[in-house]
């Protein structure tokens, strides 16, 4: 600003201020050109965002492809078994019993693999409902002895001619009685 | 193809189908409909299931509905006597699914009838209503408030107090 003088200063200022006339950003002077800032295209608009800024989604995308990734990697094949068994071998038919003869366990399900499950994995319901019965014979014969026992304990404690509850005394034969054996001792 | 159903308790309504009576030569859009339906949807298919059914019918394997034998009930077990409690306890249990079905079945009856009669169901389906009613009922004081952990005991004891409140009734 030093060469400037104030003449050309004060042109410049109205050459920015003149908004009738000169259309164009910037106003020729004869030393420069003098930007009009009040013509610079200031754009208040909603143009196409180039450049968004938004939260990362990184993390969710990962997650979501690893779940997938992992539920479809024993999820197909089983799909696949389950397509295969009930087109190829399919479902059981319902009939009668015949006469005479005793159905296997697994005989009664109907799904293949439900009857595969009853045969190889499971017991029969019939092992199972005896192993019930056991337990339940083991626990009645366990309260049926503490029953027991505690009814010996009454009458040997009452009757006293039982092995339990002997309080064992001192032999009578060891006792000298010496010093008791005339009144005058 | 799976067994038919039950033909005598679900009467097949009747057949309102109009007689054909074409008055001019255009052609019917219901008819053409109907036939892209069935070359485009149904025959596919009935192709498709016949296909499966023939690599099944190879495979042919066969199920059975269990018959249990009648054991003991809980009124005719000694005192103390668990091992005649526990089978008591499970055919009640088994006896017990039982009649959740029939009363399952009871009810799609009386449904599927109401379902058929449309508007005129009051008059035309008193049969399976009261059918209906009568065994829900009957099941109700059975069964009815015996809660999740019903057991063949409390059945028992519900009857004792049926049975009471009804000599307390009559006396």
């Amino acid at each position: 600003m030093v060469g400037m003088s104030v003449l050309r200063s004060v042109a410049a200022f109205a050459a920015r201020l003149s908004p009738l006339k000169n259309r164009s950003s910037s106003v020729k002077l004869l030393s420069r050109t003098i930007p009009q800032t009040n013509k610079v295209a200031v754009r208040w608009g909603h143009e196409k965002k180039v450049f968004v800024i938004k939260a990362t989604r990184f993390y969710d995308h990962r997650f979501l492809a690893l779940l997938r990734y992992y539920t479809l990697l024993t999820g197909i094949p089983v799909a696949i078994f389950v397509t295969c068994v009930n087109v190829f071998i399919g479902k059981a038919e319902l009939a009668e019993i015949p006469e005479g003869y005793e159905p296997e366990h697994w005989e009664y399900y109907e799904h293949p693999i439900t009857r595969w499950i009853a045969r190889y994995v499971y017991d029969s319901p019939v092992k199972d409902y005896e192993k019930m019965m056991a337990a339940i014979q083991v626990e009645k014969e366990k309260a049926d002895m503490r029953l027991a026992q505690l009814e010996v304990r009454r009458q040997m404690r009452q009757k006293g001619d039982g092995p339990w509850f002997q309080i064992p005394t001192i032999n009578k034969e060891l006792v000298d009685n010496s010093p008791k054996s005339s009144p005058d001792h | 193809m799976p067994l038919d159903y039950d033909k005598g308790a679900y009467p097949e309504p009747p057949r309102q189908t109009p007689v054909v009576d074409k008055q001019t030569a255009l052609p019917d859009p219901a008819v053409i409909l109907s036939k892209l339906f069935f070359y485009s949807v149904d025959l596919p298919v009935t192709k498709f299931r016949d296909a499966v059914s023939s690599i099944r019918a190879r495979n042919k394997t066969v199920y059975y509905h269990q018959k249990f034998r009648r054991v003991p009930d809980l009124t005719e077990c000694q005192e103390g006597d668990y091992l005649c409690y526990y089978e008591a306890n499970m055919q009640w249990k088994r006896d017990y699914k039982v009649d959740q079905e029939i009363v399952k079945i009871i009810q799609q009856r009386m449904r599927a009838c109401q379902q058929r009669e449309g508007a005129s169901f009051e008059q035309n389906c008193a049969k399976e209503v009261q059918q209906f009613n009568e065994v829900t009922r009957n099941y109700q004081s059975r069964y009815g408030d015996l809660g999740g952990n019903a057991n063949a005991r409390k059945c028992l004891m519900k009857q004792k107090e049926r049975m009471m409140a009804a000599q307390a009734q009559n006396a």
